[in-house]
C-alpha cells in the first residue's frame, strides 16, 4: 500500500467487488470471532490449570468486543444490523471458519484453535494495517495489541503439548492440520475477485493465499523444530466456494452453539431493540 | 515439558511511575508467562508490564525466603 493511494471513509467511491468484498470480510472475520469468544469461553471450565481457565475467559472477552467493533463498522457502513447478524442468520449463512462449527472436543483442539485459528484472523487483520478504509484502520491498533496475548498462549501450549509425552503431540498434531485444512478453506481460491479488488484500492496489503503463505511460515517457524509435521492443503482447489460465506461447501456453526450465542433460553428477557 | 514455574509479574500505569509488583503467575514457559500475566492483571491499563522468573531473583536480603503472601 502506498501512502499516496486514495483514502476511504465510507465505501463511496469503491468499485462494486470492492464493497462487497470489504462487507464478506468484515462479516467474515466477525462470525470467525463470535465463534471464537464461543469456545474460549466454554473452555473457562475444563483446561489444564487455573491460569489457562483465567486466560480463556480474557480471550472470550476480547473477541466478544473485537465482534462489537465489526459490527459497528457493517451497521454504519453497509445498514447491517448487529441483532440480526447474530440472532437472525441461518447456520449456513454464517462465514465463520470450519474448525469452530462444533464443540471441541478436548484441549489439544482448544489450543489449534487458539494457534491455527486466531492465528489465522490475526495475519489478516494485519494485512489491512495501513488499509485505506479509514474506520477500519483505525480500529486496528486496538484489536492486534490485544491479539499478541492470544498468540504467546497459543505457543505456549502447542509448545507444551508437544513437549509432554507422544499422545499429547500426536493430538496437539492432527488438531492442528485440521484447523489449516479449514482456515485453507475460509481464505479462498487463488485470483479471487473480490480479494484482488480489496487489494486493488489499498483495502489490504496482501491477497488472501499471500496472507496464508505467512501463516504457515508462522506455525513452521514454532512446529518444526518440535518435530511436527504441516499437511499443506493447496490453496485454490476450493470448487464452489462462495465468497460470501468462505466455503466451498454447506456448513455453519451447530445450532447448539447458536442457541447459546444467542441467548435463546433467556429470550423472554430480552430488553425491547 | 518443562515443569510450571512462578514468575513474578511487575507492571506500571504510567511513564512517571516506578515498577511495581503486581502479583505472579505459574506457568512453563515464557509465552505462557507472558499470556497468563496480562490476562490475569487486566484491571490496569499498563503502559509496561514485563515477567521475571523467580528462580532468576538473586537475593540479597533473606536468601531462599518465599514472600509471606503466597507461591
Amino acid at each position: 500500500m502506498t501512502q499516496t493511494a486514495k483514502q476511504y471513509d465510507s465505501t463511496e467511491g469503491m468499485s462494486e467487488a470492492c464493497a462487497n468484498g470489504l462487507r464478506n470480510l468484515l462479516t467474515a472475520c466477525a462470525d470467525t470471532k463470535l465463534m471464537l469468544g464461543y469456545h474460549y469461553g466454554e473452555w473457562t471450565f475444563g483446561p489444564p490449570e487455573l491460569e489457562a481457565a483465567i486466560a480463556g475467559c480474557s480471550l472470550c472477552q476480547t473477541e466478544l468486543g473485537h465482534v462489537r467493533l465489526l459490527h459497528g463498522l457493517l451497521k454504519r457502513h453497509y445498514g447491517a444490523d448487529p441483532v440480526q447478524l447474530i440472532e437472525g442468520r441461518e447456520p449456513a449463512e454464517f462465514a465463520s471458519i470450519s474448525y469452530l462449527d462444533r464443540d471441541l472436543e478436548d484441549w489439544a483442539e482448544l489450543v489449534a484453535a487458539n494457534y491455527v485459528v486466531d492465528l489465522a484472523l490475526t495475519r489478516l487483520l494485519h494485512s489491512l494495517k495501513g488499509s485505506s478504509f479509514t474506520p477500519l484502520r483505525m480500529s486496528l491498533e486496538k484489536m492486534l495489541d490485544e491479539e499478541r496475548y492470544h498468540i504467546h498462549h497459543g505457543q505456549g501450549w502447542f509448545r507444551m503439548l508437544c513437549g509432554k509425552n507422544e499422545d499429547c503431540r500426536r493430538a496437539a498434531e492432527a488438531a492442528m492440520n485440521r484447523a489449516i485444512a479449514s482456515v485453507t478453506e475460509w481464505f479462498g481460491p487463488a485470483n479471487e475477485p473480490e480479494d484482488e479488488a480489496l487489494v486493488a484500492a489499498g483495502v489490504k496489503s496482501r491477497t488472501n493465499p499471500e496472507v496464508f503463505e505467512d501463516l504457515l511460515a508462522d506455525i513452521e517457524q514454532l512446529v518444526g523444530p518440535l518435530g511436527v509435521r504441516i499437511e499443506v492443503a493447496q490453496v485454490g482447489q476450493t470448487d464452489g466456494w462462495n465468497p460470501a460465506t468462505r466455503r466451498a461447501r454447506t456448513g455453519g456453526p451447530s445450532e447448539h452453539m447458536l442457541y447459546h450465542l444467542r441467548g435463546s433460553k433467556n429470550a423472554v428477557f430480552k430488553l425491547k431493540q | 515439558m518443562a515443569n510450571a514455574q512462578v514468575y513474578e509479574v511487575f507492571g506500571r500505569k504510567d511513564h512517571s511511575e516506578a515498577l511495581k509488583h503486581v502479583g505472579s503467575v505459574n506457568a512453563a514457559d515464557d509465552d505462557l508467562a507472558k499470556a497468563y500475566a496480562w490476562t490475569m492483571y487486566d484491571e490496569e491499563s499498563w503502559v509496561e508490564m514485563c515477567v521475571v522468573p523467580r528462580s532468576a531473583f538473586i537475593s540479597i536480603t533473606h536468601d531462599g525466603a518465599l514472600p509471606l503472601w503466597g507461591n
